[in-house]
């Protein structure tokens, strides 16, 4: 089985973000980059079906600048098998991305495509789809665990995507409102996954320096055949508003009220 | 912001623009590795460290382990945590490929290190102690020890341990008691120890201990102690006589047992030997270096850790107004706008950010390896060891008192720490054991050749500084060389080691001053919040610590007898 994970480099959520005087972005200097959390979950899944399946290979794929081999590094030092860079400075709408995937999909017709449900930097939530529409293939979307991560199946490392016997669907549960569904999807598929199917692994010692001899491919979207151009236009960026002081209330009975009256929540 | 315990900001600057930990790169053991499998590393160690380790500190701070039928049972998120510490490869990282090791550079480990000990020193403890005990294997056991135990230890199969102390034998470890009589390939041993950390847990399937013991009939002192290796269960598993005696009550590092244990109440207790007989303390010695710069680094990070706390506690606690706001409906203030809350939060500043890059300093001299690195690591080792102890002590009770009233219950972190932190200056040698070692050996051997060592490398930075600054700290490293000097010249045993404390204090304060003269040194022309916060820390060592040298220097040269000349009947 082969399976295709990508991984974008974002913003570290812990770097103090501040928004250029003129709106057009955030100022980058001085922040911090890492994995999108969402996508190490994506690794970590990647890496629990190929060794269930064994032969398998995981390759990792990222879309950004060349500091984003960094994180394609860091998925391979959690075991992945190879990686591709595909080399781009400045914005790229989803849509790009997705159709960039496209290529990479078609060149290296993997059985899965594993992503994360959405990147914490922009929150856009539609690259998966975007890739499943325009392949044809089926998609699950917020791929869970019916067990929770203090489970047993969860610290015995067990995948929470299930190959069925003929490796030809993988039946996958997925987040709804109020509790889990349960779906098969035929392969070749594209799955996004959620905050609560694994808890990632942390690069060994051992692992990273494994990783130094696996190699990253690098490609440029030009040479892909892809038009960049992006579609989507970014008018402003604001920062969220600051949080106004609390109030105190007398009793129950004050706060039942106000929450009834004023939030309209009760 | 959650408490980030050590901050990456920090540990990138000391790494690439202080140590250009890089370039290590370059030696050919460490020729393997690059920036990016430090950074991988470190990232991991980051993770583990705030997602693990972390959150497991104050349970465990809350439920001490226990002694019920024979087995001390400890908290139980340790089974949890050890797998991951073992799997990081924590344990190893420094050591050769040879033994399963990845030859990372012990700058690197260390820092790696600093941040599990600053999310939970307890948790670290089980791996550090086992780290120690592996080592000691590899350096001086044999073929077979090496084979059955080294590895187990390595990859956290089993756990080790430091057997050392004894009731009669504390500071004084020539007064070893614990007798190991011959008995074909092994020996039988016989003794109590006290304080063996981690000497029984509920958490790995064996627990490995490395004794110091006297052989029957060895000679008395320091010369007639041994090391042995004494495994909780022998290698086919039976019981090999290790008894647990009790719990010590600790007031800090509640997550880690330490306990009294005797060896050999039923007779029966087996030892191999490690290495030569009667060389036991010397082999101890050679490892000390290790242990003691990793107490120095658990120092800085329990000091760290309060650091951030408060820094961050004195950015949203509103108390007060400005000096000059008279209107008492004005809002009060955030209480990092009062002076007197910076002058606290500084000095933890330049206490940690100093702390850390000593050890940084001496890490990078352990991993350059030359004859020259050596003997400067040995003789900024006290130092490394002592200072992070003694003024992160005071470090910790600062953050305490930022936190005013608050600091003083349990509901807040500072208390932890502080209890956590008084560790640090009593084991691996008490600070009054460095304080004699560090004038009694390390300043005064090969003529002073350290001295001198130590001397040439702050004329470099010295050199690079220029400045006021500059000529501060090269006037009382010339201090330090000629009260050296008087005191060495008096003749008098006593007389010369009478104010090892004082000589402590004021070369500790020297070596900090150099390292925070490094740092402004790679700050130099460089813009913005980080930089300008490295300058002002150093500027305040500068400014409040560095002009107590010259006092302490006149009294270790007054010959200032008042403790001296006490009668115990006095008191
Ligand atoms: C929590 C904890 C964990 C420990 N873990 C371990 C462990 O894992 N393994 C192990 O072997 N040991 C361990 N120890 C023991 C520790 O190393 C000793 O406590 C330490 O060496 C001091 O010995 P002591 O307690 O007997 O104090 P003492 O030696 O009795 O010292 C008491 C005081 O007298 C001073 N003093 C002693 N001798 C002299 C002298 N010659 N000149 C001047 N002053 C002197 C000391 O500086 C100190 O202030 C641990 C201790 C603690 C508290």
């Amino acid at each position: 089985m082969k399976i295709l994970v990508t991984v974008k480099r974002v913003e570290d959520w812990e770097s103090k973000i501040k928004v250029r005087p003129d709106q057009s972005w955030i100022i980058t200097e001085g922040v911090n980059y890492r994995a999108n959390p969402f996508d190490e979950i994506g690794v970590e899944e990647a890496l629990r079906l190929r060794d269930a399946n064994a032969p398998s290979e995981v390759v990792v794929v990222s879309i950004g600048p060349a500091a984003a081999g960094a994180e394609i590094r860091s998925g391979l030092a959690m075991g992945a098998d190879r990686g591709i860079l595909v080399k781009h400075d400045g914005f790229l709408d989803s849509d790009a991305v997705a159709r960039i995937l496209v290529k990479i999909v078609e060149k290296e017709k993997p059985d899965l495509v594993v992503m994360g449900k959405q990147a914490v930097d922009v929150d856009d939530n539609v690259c998966g789809q975007l890739l499943a529409e325009y392949l044809g293939y089926g998609q699950v979307t917020f791929a869970s665990k019916k067990e929770s991560l203090e489970s047993p199946e969860e610290k015995g490392k067990k995948a929470g995507l299930k190959l069925s016997a003929d490796k030809k669907s993988l039946q996958c549960a997925r987040e709804v409102d109020g509790g889990l569904e349960v779906l098969e999807v035929s392969l070749p598929a594209i799955v996004t996954v959620d905050l609560r199917l694994n808890v990632p692994r942390y690069a060994s010692l051992p692992n990273i320096m494994k990783a130094k001899k696996k190699t990253i491919e690098e490609l440029l979207p030009a040479a892909l055949g892809v038009d960049i151009a992006p579609k989507v236009k970014v008018v402003k960026v604001e920062p969220p508003p600051l949080r106004t002081a609390g109030i105190k209330v007398p009793d129950v009975a004050a706060l039942v009220k106000k929450l009834h009256e004023e939030a309209k929540v009760v | 912001m959650p408490n980030q315990l050590l901050s990456d900001r920090d540990v990138e600057f000391l790494l690439y623009e202080v140590a250009h930990a890089d370039k290590l790169c370059e030696l050919p053991q460490f020729a393997d590795h690059s920036r990016e499998t430090f950074e991988l590393f470190l990232t991991s160690a980051r993770k583990l460290a705030r997602g693990v380790l972390w959150p497991a500190y104050k349970p465990m701070d809350e439920a001490p382990p226990r002694l019920e039928a024979g087995q001390v049972l400890v908290h139980p998120v340790m089974r949890e945590i050890w797998p991951r510490l073992a799997e990081l490869g924590i344990t190893c990282a420094t050591r050769p490929y040879a033994v399963g090791g990845q030859q990372l550079p012990h700058t690197v480990g260390m820092l790696a290190s600093g941040y599990l000990m600053a999310a939970n020193a307890a948790a670290f403890g089980y791996a550090g102690l086992t780290a120690g005990a592996a080592h000691l294997i590899e350096a001086f056991g044999d073929e077979r020890l090496k084979r059955d135990v080294m590895p187990r230890l390595y990859s956290g199969e089993w756990a080790g341990t430091m057997a050392l102390t004894e009731p009669q034998a504390g500071s004084s470890l020539a007064d070893v008691r614990t007798r190991a009589r011959p008995a074909g390939d092994h020996y039988l041993l016989d003794g109590n120890k006290v304080f063996i950390s981690g000497g029984d847990q509920d958490v790995t399937a064996n627990v490995v201990h490395l004794v110091l013991a006297r052989i029957e009939g060895a000679p008395a002192g320091i010369k007639g102690v041994s090391l042995f290796c004494v495994p909780k269960r022998r290698l086919e598993g039976s019981d090999n006589d290790c008894t647990a005696a009790g719990v010590f009550h600790k007031m800090g590092w509640k997550g880690l047992p330490s306990i009294a244990l005797n060896f050999g109440e039923r007779g029966d207790c087996r030892g191999w030997l490690v290495g030569q007989p009667h060389q036991g303390i010397s082999y101890m010695f050679q490892m000390m270096n290790e242990a003691r710069l990793m107490v120095g680094m658990n120092a800085v990070a329990t000091a760290s850790a309060a650091y951030h706390e408060a820094v961050e506690y004195a950015r949203t606690r509103l108390q007060g107004r400005a000096l000059s706001q008279r209107d008492p409906s004005s809002p009060q203030v955030p209480i990092i706008e009062h002076a007197d809350v910076r002058r606290m939060l500084l000095r933890q500043k330049a206490i940690v950010e100093g702390g850390l890059c000593l050890l940084v300093t001496t890490a990078r001299y352990a991993d350059l390896g030359d004859t020259r690195s050596l003997l400067l690591l040995d003789l900024l080792t006290p130092i490394a060891k002592s200072f992070p102890a003694e003024f992160g002590f005071e470090s910790n009770t600062l953050s305490l008192q930022v936190h005013g009233g608050y600091g003083y219950t349990s509901e807040y972190l500072p208390e932890a720490w502080l209890r956590d932190q008084k560790l640090n200056s009593l084991h691996e040698g008490t600070t009054g054991i460095h304080g004699m070692d560090l004038l009694g050996r390390k300043v005064v051997q090969q003529n002073g050749a350290a001295l001198l060592g130590l001397s040439e490398e702050i004329a470099i930075d010295v050199a690079k500084a220029g400045g006021s600054e500059g000529a501060a700290l090269q006037q009382a490293v010339e201090r330090v060389g000629t009260l050296t000097m008087a005191l060495a010249a008096s003749g008098d045993r006593d007389k010369f080691m009478l104010h090892s404390a004082d000589y402590l204090t004021l070369f500790s304060i020297v070596v900090i001053a150099w390292q925070w003269l490094r740092m402004t040194n790679a700050a130099a022309g460089k813009q913005g919040d980080f930089h300008d916060g490295k300058r002002q820390a150093a500027r305040y060592w500068f400014a409040t610590e560095l002009p107590r040298v010259e006092h302490l220097a006149a009294l270790c040269e007054s010959g200032e007898a008042s403790y001296a000349e006490m009668r115990p009947d006095w008191f």
